[in-house]
């Protein structure tokens, strides 16, 4: 019952008001919540942090705002850090999954950082400036580090590979 | 009294949590301070805070090695305040833990009583007590254990129950080579660390809990506060900028540095007696008693500067040398001014860190003892643009507080009432990274990231078919290596043969929430899943002593032969 409900979280609109009832049920029935809890982050690990950031945050992609994402890290918290983690034995899993919760806020608290991902997700691709201004910002990233590889290169007397072929065609 | 019984345990005790416990215990908090010291413990529904037997709270922090036998500041009363500036006693411990003998802070302390030496080389200073007419030496882990025995004996006595795991308040600006010196006393002192906690953190957890109360009261729904913390004690100041919200304070940023009320009070000795360190440069018996009478009266001016704006300051050094004059506030800012600039800058710094407008902040917490001096005061509301200062702390309590209330928390203890709902995710307070790109010191995790955490970065081979590489593990601010302190290192070999920049050498970076660092490196040939070789995993500091030449003598004998560059990877 418990597994089943929690689950189904996923699929629930409004999540916090569901979060809240976790704390209550955690609070009555210690043991049960405890492994509902545990089955919860096995199927989060096995999603992935790369494959989507906001189920990390137990988010809606969409409809997630500013203040959203605070409460929403705030409450995983709780939950995931080790200083609050009771069972030893979970406490390395606790500390692993706190570092993803820690990496997918990192990346959806920046907007500029956010305004990427969702590109990659495909989201938000009606939003032509908004992926205008972050394409642009992505392509002038990949030519600053190309310019700064070529830089490289040339002080480690490599040279262009134009000036290293043309030797080799006079031979 | 019976002589302390210290044990030496191996240096393989670690921080972190016990294997097993048959019942919760719950861990203390200490917060020994350069000048004074306190003891606290969650009891049930609050914090509390331990007295001695003279049902002291605070007490002062030395120990004294008269007739022999050494004892601390917490059992041992002195019979009038120049004897502990005698020369038999030892003080400002905290200041010179874990520091070498090149270091500022090591040279300022030659102005004590006790007998400091230095041979400038990069070694351990010379530490000795005068007793019975002899130097009798010792070191700031040996002080710092006595005294946490003390500590533990008074602690035992008053709770009725076996003490072993505390919480101690360290510096921001502590290296982790430090904070090792600081396990081991207590290790010495039969102590198992569970956290060392910056002290502005520790502050932040007790701040998190008073919201966390006045939310309750208020029904309210826990709206987020920025709160701003100084901390300026003895020895040190410290920054951090927090955002709390629902119990949870998240540490934003912090700063420090070791600026403090003792070098304050050494700038007023020398503007008071301006050839002052020449005269008392021999560490005879005549100028340590003139010394210590210096001291007594520069430290009552500025006691009483902090309530009256003019002080006469009259003193008889003996030898036909006096001392009138009245000194007023203007004057005792002027002297100190660049330490009060230095600590402007600090809440600038940390503010900027942090990514937040003055106007943000909610919250502005002043603790440490400095924070009674009316210019600290200043300088703080100066910053804040006027923004009233935070009441419902003691500005000596509220680190040990913290730091109690995190024992508690960390000990696992839950309180019905939810006083204990409380999380403070902890941030790191300086950069740690390794040597690479020629001789810069390259970040792995940046300064302030949130805790735990884990980050890795990929570098490469600076030759052709070179098989091996040197790991030197760095930690600081400074842009080239060596301005920041050495860590550890360790040599990666069996790198398969291949042109210079082929090879990916992944070195990765794990911070515990105990604050424990391990540093793992492996191999990678482009193209292959596996890794080259067994991955190595390193737990860093493993430079005990004398770093300086340890960096020295690696790069004497390594030169850049097994040097890394940086590789940006795109995935």
């Amino acid at each position: 019952m418990d597994a089943l409900t929690l689950s189904s979280s996923v699929n629930i609109s409004k999540p916090f008001h569901f979060l809240t009832l976790s704390k209550k049920q955690q609070r009555e029935r210690h043991p049960r919540t405890q492994f509902g809890v545990s089955c919860r982050g096995r199927k989060e690990l096995g999603g992935g942090v790369e494959d989507n950031l906001y189920k990390v945050l137990s988010l809606s992609p969409k409809s997630a705002t500013t203040d959203d994402i605070k409460k929403a890290y705030r409450s995983m918290a709780l939950r995931y850090h080790p200083d609050v983690c009771q069972d030893c034995s979970k406490k390395e899993e606790s500390t692993r999954m706190f570092v993803q919760l820690n990496a997918a806020y990192q990346t959806l608290s920046n907007p500029r950082l956010r305004a990427e991902y969702d590109c990659e997700l495909g989201l938000r691709s009606e939003k032509i400036g908004v992926g205008d201004e972050t394409w642009r910002y992505i392509w002038q990233n990949q030519l600053a580090e190309l310019k700064r590889r070529s830089h490289i290169r040339m002080a480690q007397n490599q040279g262009s590979w134009g000036s290293r072929i043309r030797p080799q065609n006079i031979n | 009294m019976v002589e302390p019984a210290y044990t030496v345990t191996s240096d393989s005790e670690t921080t972190g949590e016990e294997k097993s416990s048959t019942f919760p215990e719950i861990a203390i908090g200490i917060d020994i301070g350069t000048s004074q010291c306190s003891v606290a413990v969650w009891n049930g529904s609050q914090v509390e805070l331990l007295k001695n037997t003279r049902n002291q709270k605070i007490m002062k922090s030395y120990v004294t090695f008269k007739d022999n036998i050494p004892s601390g500041g917490v059992s041992s009363q002195l019979s009038h305040e120049d004897e502990m500036l005698s020369g038999a006693t030892i003080f400002n411990m905290k200041r010179l833990i874990g520091r070498v003998d090149t270091d500022p802070v090591v040279h300022a302390c030659k102005n004590l009583p006790f007998l400091v030496q230095t041979l400038d080389i990069g070694v351990r200073p010379f530490i000795a007590a005068l007793v019975n007419n002899m130097w009798r030496s010792t070191t700031p882990e040996e002080v710092l254990a006595i005294f946490l025995v003390e500590l533990r004996a008074m602690a035992e006595a008053q709770l009725k129950r076996r003490i072993r795991n505390v919480v101690l308040t360290v510096p921001v600006s502590f290296s982790r080579f430090q904070l090792t010196r600081i396990e081991r006393a207590c290790a010495m002192a039969g102590l198992h660390v569970l956290r060392l906690m910056p002290e502005p953190t520790a502050v932040a957890l007790l701040y998190g809990q008073q919201q966390q109360q006045t939310s309750h009261e208020n029904m309210g729904s826990g709206t987020e506060k920025i709160a701003l913390i100084f901390s300026m004690g003895a020895g040190y100041c410290d920054v951090a900028v927090t955002a709390t919200a629902g119990g949870v304070s998240q540490i934003k940023a912090l700063a420090g540095s070791t600026i403090g009320g003792e070098d304050l009070l050494q700038n007023m000795m020398h503007h008071l007696l301006p050839n002052s360190e020449n005269l008392f440069k021999n560490h005879g018996v005549k100028e340590i008693k003139q010394m210590g009478l210096l001291r007594v009266a520069t430290q009552d001016a500025i006691r009483q500067l902090s309530s009256q704006t003019i002080v006469q300051v009259d003193v008889d050094l003996g030898d036909g040398l006096k001392i009138c004059k009245a000194v007023n506030r203007e004057e005792f800012e002027e002297v100190n001014r660049k330490v009060f600039e230095k600590c402007e800058s600090l809440i600038i710094q940390c503010l900027q860190d942090a990514k937040v407008e003055v106007e943000e902040v909610n919250d502005v917490i002043i603790v440490g003892g400095c924070s009674y001096i009316p210019r600290v005061k200043n300088l703080v509301t100066n910053v804040c643009k006027g923004k009233e200062l935070y009441k419902g702390m003691n500005p000596l309590e509220a680190a040990v507080c913290g730091a109690a209330v995190e024992g508690a928390i960390a000990s696992g203890v839950n309180d019905p009432f939810g006083n204990l709902d409380l999380l403070t995710i902890q941030a790191t307070p300086l950069a740690i990274g390794i040597r690479a790109d020629g001789n810069k010191f390259v970040p792995v995790i940046p300064r302030d990231t949130t805790m735990p955490a884990r980050k890795e970065l990929v570098f490469t081979t600076t030759h052709d078919n070179q098989t091996e590489a040197l790991i030197l593990v760095y930690e600081g601010e400074g842009e080239k290596a060596e301005e920041n302190h050495l860590l550890g290192y360790f040599k990666i070999m069996g790198i398969p043969a291949a042109p210079k920049g082929v090879p990916e050498i992944n070195v990765c970076m794990d911070i515990d929430a105990a604050n424990v660092l391990r540093v793992l490196a492996g191999v990678v040939m482009p193209g292959s899943r596996q890794p080259a070789i067994p991955v190595m995993e390193v737990r860093m500091p493993t430079v005990d002593d004398g770093h300086g030449w340890c960096a020295e003598a690696l790069n004497r004998t390594y030169g850049a032969t097994l040097d890394l560059v940086t590789l940006q990877k795109k995935a």
